[in-house]
């Protein structure tokens, strides 16, 4: 199919849309993918975590100060403090466990229960909505469309990260850590790697960035205590497309379920719920390690 | 998990023991039982709805343990089986009911249109479950938990577009059970007492097949594949096909259990088919103990006991869902057995209590039963300061 028979089923306004959607998507996917790809671990909770940077955020700009860069990292850093106080709490005694991995799987389950209530009970179950920062608060036009300006400067943000990231973990000491951890745990502890606290701060960046990813998204959609249940589940399936424990499988998997969700509808009903879906299970079934394997890629 | 099996079996095989020297027969326990059930049908009519809706959660979550419990694949997908059997019966009573009326009279009707529905139900689980099972026993642990939630959340997004009008979309289909008139005697197949009845008609004989299942050797291959595929891939065991049969057997019970369902809730509803749904068996089986065949029963009873426990207080009403969330962590952190476990355990405890007073009377158990408390509780406090010990 060559390119102008694609662009007649599919505007360019909905490719923005599914960027956009994808590069949320992005930030929650990929602490995930690094969760598991370091630690082995599958955090149920990770989108209640996302759902949780969002409330923060909101609560700062509506009660504390009216600046939304400081909501944002506030957001972000919190949902970092509450990752680790769970994994040095619950995970971490599991690690040593036989077939710990479904147990973990449980426990942070467990935690997308307490969480959804507690956010019940502080925020009640109506629907929020935040404003984008003044500053980009205008409008951009592209081949006829109309965007919000912080609409593509989420999708900027979203590049912004995996090319830190990938910086992050390729080209720093640290970085080298995680990577040597991630491949063989025991090694790396023999090597005077301190793997918990390695692992303890794995599990806070990539809570940090579930965080990040739900303050930064509070102004593209309504904030209510069922926005981590929609959000997990897209992560999941995103993760299991790109390859658990792959960063750059995460943010491809992100970008192309996003605009999987934004072009679907346009080609069968409900395209935007079955068409990740039937991806995943293609994936699942013939590359069961994803389309991208390894942390380091 | 094989000696801690053991020790639980040398303990019941003690209590047994026990009680038939006293007379206390299994014929005379299952009496007991039986008549505890037709008791509960003449309490308050909430109370007959609650023990219902016990049962067939506990079906379901009998039924998902085949699965997690005893061949070692966690499904976070089981919902779709529930929901097939609620849609499989909700389709027929509303499609069919006047045909059936026309080939058996109006009488018998109803009875016969839930019958034929409950099959219904079924071979809609066993239409999706065949090929579902198929292509996901291909895959292990966390990649089977994931593939089977794909699935799940695929039969709800598929119920929500009402294909062709089948489904209705996000209502659900209204199931009404009718009245049933036999010999001249009518009755409502939708009152609370009757459809007790009949739940328990249903869910006591496949209670007992999912233990001949269990007990049998199929049931014996299953284990050896939990403690060990490639062990048991090595004895010859198709591990794949046999994954794949268990699942497909699973999935019908959980057919069974939706079917009940939709008649006791009146509605087969997109909800049944939710993810959310699927999560109740897991919270059930953890917490009831999945390494037990009696512990998904006991935590179905929790689960919904609890929830009603908590529904009497408004304030912790609308956040029932917070208690099973810190139950479920704190079972799989610290108490792995779960319910199950622990009514053995405390089973156990009386009977050594039991022991002491025969050879020393009132005084010499009281004073056994304190000196064990106090011996548990310090053992209890023990670890676990030792743990925060080790932790830091």
């Amino acid at each position: 199919m060559d390119l102008s028979v694609i662009l007649w089923f599919v505007s360019i306004a909905d490719i923005v849309i599914g960027l956009s959607l994808g590069s949320r998507l992005f930030l929650i996917a990929v602490g995930l993918s690094l969760i598991f790809g370091v630690l082995g671990v599958l955090n149920f909770a990770h989108g209640a975590f996302y759902m949780i940077g969002a409330y923060v955020a909101l609560a700062v700009t509506n009660h504390l100060i009216d600046n939304f860069w400081l909501a944002v990292v506030a957001g972000a850093l919190a949902v970092g403090v509450v990752g680790v106080l769970i994994e040095v709490g619950t995970i971490r005694p599991l690690y040593e466990r036989a077939e710990g991995e479904l147990d973990q799987l449980i426990v942070t389950f467990g935690f997308v229960l307490v969480i959804h209530e507690v956010v019940r009970f502080v925020w009640g179950s109506q629907p929020y909505s935040m404003d984008a920062p003044a500053s980009l608060a205008f409008s951009v036009s592209i081949a006829g469309s109309t965007f919000s300006a912080y609409r593509l400067f989420v999708i900027g943000a979203a590049f912004v990260v995996m090319a830190g990231l990938w910086l992050f973990v390729t080209k720093t000491y640290f970085g080298a850590l995680v990577r040597g951890t991630s491949s063989d745990r025991e090694m790396a502890s023999m090597l005077g790697v301190d793997v918990p606290r390695l692992y303890t701060a794995v599990f806070f960046l990539g809570s940090f960035l579930a965080g990040l990813g739900g303050a930064l998204s509070a102004p593209l959609q309504s904030t209510s205590p069922a926005l981590g249940d929609q959000v997990i589940i897209d992560a999941f399936i995103i993760v299991v497309i790109g390859g658990l424990g792959s960063m750059f499988g995460a943010f491809v998997g992100a970008m192309l379920v996003g605009l999987m969700q934004a072009i679907g509808p346009q080609f069968i009903a409900a395209g935007h719920i079955a068409i990740p879906f039937v991806a995943m299970v293609i994936v699942l079934l013939f590359r069961p390690e994803g389309l991208f394997g390894g942390i380091g890629e | 998990m094989s000696t801690g099996e053991e020790g639980i079996a040398d303990r019941i095989g003690a209590f047994g023991h026990e009680a038939v020297r006293n007379g206390w027969t299994t014929e005379r326990f299952a009496l007991l039982g039986l008549l505890g059930l037709v008791l509960v049908a003449f309490g308050p009519t909430f109370q007959v709805y609650l023990f219902t809706e016990f049962m067939i959660i506990a079906l379901f979550a009998l039924a998902f343990n085949l699965l997690y419990g005893y061949t070692g694949l966690l499904s976070f997908g089981h919902a779709m089986f529930f929901a097939g059997g609620s849609y499989g019966m909700a389709m027929v009573l509303r499609d069919l009911t006047p045909h059936v009326a026309d080939v058996v009279g109006s009488g018998i009707a109803p009875l016969v249109t839930f019958g034929l529905g409950a099959v219904a139900g079924v071979l809609l689980v066993l239409l999706i479950a065949i090929p579902v099972g198929w292509l996901s026993v291909r895959l292990e642990e966390i990649y089977f938990a994931l593939i089977t939630l794909a699935f799940g959340m695929l039969v709800f997004s598929v119920i929500i577009q009402n294909p062709g009008g089948l489904t209705n979309g996000t209502d659900g289909i209204i199931v009404t059970l009718g009245i049933t008139e036999i010999a001249g005697i009518e009755f409502r197949l939708g009152d609370r007492q009757t459809y007790y009845f009949l739940t328990a008609a249903v869910v006591l004989p496949s209670v007992y097949a999912i233990w001949r299942v269990v007990t049998s050797p199929f049931g014996t291959v299953c284990k050896a594949i939990r403690e060990s595929p490639d062990r048991a891939a090595a004895l010859g065991v198709d591990v794949t096909y046999h994954r794949w049969m268990t699942f497909v057997v699973s999935a019908a019970f959980v057919g069974v259990a939706g079917v009940l369902m939709a008649g006791l809730a009146n509605v087969a509803s997109p909800y049944h088919a939710h993810w959310t749904t699927s999560a109740i068996p897991v919270v059930a089986t953890v917490i009831g103990g999945a390494t037990f065949f009696a512990g998904p029963i006991v935590g179905a009873f929790v689960f919904l006991y609890v929830r009603w426990g908590i529904s009497r207080f408004p304030a912790l009403e609308a956040h029932w869902e917070l208690f099973f969330g810190l139950m479920l962590i704190g079972v799989v952190l610290y108490f792995k057995q779960g319910a199950a476990g622990g009514l053995l355990m405390l089973r156990g405890w009386l009977l050594d209590v039991r022991g002491a007073y025969d050879r020393g009377g009132t005084d010499a158990a009281v004073a056994y039963a304190r000196e064990s408390a106090s011996a548990r509780l310090g053992r209890t406090g023990g670890p676990s300061e030792t743990e925060g010990g080790e932790r830091e």
